[in-house]
């Protein structure tokens, strides 16, 4: 536990926006009863060290942090709170338009293209549910992009790069985040209307902010009541939501973890690197 | 001072527009990135894209020999005898010839060697259609590494024997072959050309010649490609003399890979009517670079320019993603 009086939030630095994004939280927070600052770190696996060493009260975890924090803290941590948008996370399998490909059955022998191996959504949950229909990475021709490791996928990089090696021909589909292909769509970006989504992952539980059971419960259940008070219709809130990728932030759903629990005992995906 | 002011407010990696009103402030913008390390976008008529660091180069980010003007394709003719119902460029019998004559195409080799392209692609059309392509062919492959696509079914009479007489050193025949069996060949290339292509790669395969087989699949191919990868071992043809690739919805083809400028790895493509992104999509206008394939160097740095422009833009996209 730290001693401040501010809880102490730790978040991953994975581009310049993060600085924007936790100065406005932190000011979010400063007259509330749950006064708050944060400390960024280079990689989420030193920020789960620095949550179970009690340097950091609560820690903005990708999914994969979660399970790893989770597995060793015997399940005795918490998720305090998410995005909205962290609840119905989906992997896209995208190739170009008109490949005739349909599904994760249709990959079979074919190119496939996958992103970080740290990543949930770019790498981990892929394989997995490619596992689960039949068509393992074994019987693709698989490439992969170990790109920005140590940062979850967040930076986007390896579902970027996987979707290029689509456009130049490496590869029949990529992985990617469905973060990334919305942000893809929405600027507009014209690669995007030659591309095309071939298949569409279930919804699984993407980040949580993640806190030991040492917490105090009650000054934990303040300072999420707290953050819940982020209105989307105030400029000053709107600012830090939408840099953040979400309308309002919720309670957590458990079982949008399961699917990604499975898939690291499945691939004995180790507790950290 | 909006300049700095501009562009310091934006973090390393992303883009802002910096307003111009004329040339002379778009030269400042230009002199002054290059004096700070930042990097010129894209000059809009009002405004500089301005990303802010220094980007890395997406051409030099590709191998040598994928960069736009490694390779250069030259579609000599537009007629064909077959007519397939993918062709990317709708060449049949009836199709308007479109030759590029000998004179010509010995100019553009020569400018092509000079602005530094490695290897030169010659299609059509079927370009063994021409009775002189030999011509074109024996000057090519004598310049650089040259390979001429051929469904090699015209290969009799005088045509046989300039087929002959071709330099078997610098020149590789890549011949048509769908499938390892007639019946999805003929599907879409007309029936008994499976036959007639089979006899033509054992023609040129025993006449010396170095043969590539490239199979053109469409969404019915199913498994079909694990047999041809069968014959083409029965006919000792290596990885790297085999080539598979998806039918584009270009020319006849009313279904295949949706392909457009900005999503495809330009290869500078010369035809009759001028200059295309790339040989897939040289009968689509959208994907006409120029009239004239003249000054070649500088059409390639064209190509390479907007290349490099569509990259850029891509990569200053992926900063801008809300993640965790």
């Amino acid at each position: 536990m730290t001693n401040h009086e501010e809880l102490l939030v730790g978040a991953v630095a994975y581009s310049a926006n993060v600085v924007p994004i936790w100065e406005g939280i932190r000011d979010f927070f400063r007259d509330s009863s749950t006064p708050t600052d944060f400390v960024l770190f280079s990689n989420y696996e030193r920020q789960v060290d620095a949550l179970l060493a009690g340097h950091i009260d609560i820690a903005w975890n990708t999914n994969v942090a979660w399970v790893r924090t989770l597995r060793r803290t015997g399940g005795t941590a918490r998720a305090l709170a998410t995005r909205d948008t962290d609840l119905v996370f989906r992997t896209l399998m995208v190739g170009r338009a008109g490949s005739g490909l349909d599904g994760l059955g249709s990959l079979e022998g074919r190119r496939v293209a996958l992103g970080s191996r740290d990543s949930g959504q770019a790498r981990i949950l892929p394989e997995f549910f490619m596992a689960r229909a039949g068509v393992p990475v074994s019987a693709v021709e698989l490439t992969v992009f170990d790109s920005d490791v140590g940062k979850h996928g967040d930076t986007g990089r390896s579902d970027l790069d996987a979707l290029r090696a689509v456009l130049d021909d490496d590869a029949d589909v990529a992985a990617v985040g469905i973060n990334t292909w919305q942000a893809l769509t929405a600027a507009g970006d014209d690669t995007v209307v030659d591309l095309d989504v071939v298949w569409e992952s279930e919804p699984y539980s993407h980040c949580n902010f993640t806190a030991l059971d040492s917490l105090d419960h009650d000054r934990a259940e303040r300072w999420v009541t707290n953050l819940q008070g982020m209105d989307w219709d105030d400029p000053e809130h709107r600012r830090v939501l939408e840099l953040e990728g979400l309308r309002r932030w919720e309670r957590p759903v458990l079982s949008g973890y399961d699917s990604l629990i499975a898939a690291m005992d499945a691939q004995g995906i180790s507790e950290c690197w | 001072m909006t300049l700095v002011e501009t562009v310091g407010a934006v973090p390393a990696g992303s883009s802002t527009r910096v307003p111009v009103s004329g040339p002379n402030d778009v030269e400042t913008v230009r002199r002054w990135t290059a004096a700070t390390g930042n990097t010129v976008l894209m000059v809009h008529p009002d405004s500089v894209e301005v990303l802010r660091g220094r980007a890395d180069d997406p051409v030099r980010a590709l191998s040598a020999d994928r960069r736009p003007g490694y390779r250069l394709w030259v579609y000599t003719n537009f007629h064909c005898n077959l007519s397939c119902d993918y062709c990317c460029v709708s060449s049949s019998p009836t199709a308007e010839p479109r030759v590029i004559g000998v004179e010509e195409f010995v100019r553009l080799v020569d400018e092509a060697a000079a602005a530094g392209v490695a290897e030169l692609f010659v299609t059509g059309g079927e370009p063994f259609m021409l009775l002189d392509i030999d011509d074109r062919l024996r000057h090519a492959s004598g310049v650089m590494p040259t390979t001429v696509l051929t469904n090699a079914m015209v290969w009799t009479g005088a045509r046989r024997r300039r087929l002959e007489a071709l330099p078997r050193r610098g020149l590789t025949l890549q011949i048509s072959l769908d499938s390892a069996t007639a019946e999805l060949h003929d599907r879409h290339r007309g029936s008994g050309s499976f036959e007639r292509a089979m006899t033509g790669v054992r023609v040129a395969i025993d006449l010396g010649f170095r043969v590539r087989v490239a199979a053109t699949l469409g969404a019915d191919a199913g498994d079909s490609e694990r047999e041809l990868m069968a014959l083409l071992d029965e006919l000792g043809l290596d990885d790297d003399q085999r080539v598979v690739r998806r039918v584009a919805r270009q020319g006849a083809a009313n279904a295949g890979l949706t392909v457009s400028r900005a999503s495809l790895l330009p290869e500078v493509c010369v035809t009759a009517e001028g200059v295309w992104w790339h040989p897939v999509a040289a009968a689509d206008p959208a994907m006409k670079v120029a009239d004239d394939w003249h000054p070649l160097a500088e059409t390639i740095h064209k190509v390479r320019d907007e290349y490099r422009a569509h990259r850029i833009a891509g990569d200053v996209l992926a900063s801008t993603f809300p993640c965790a």
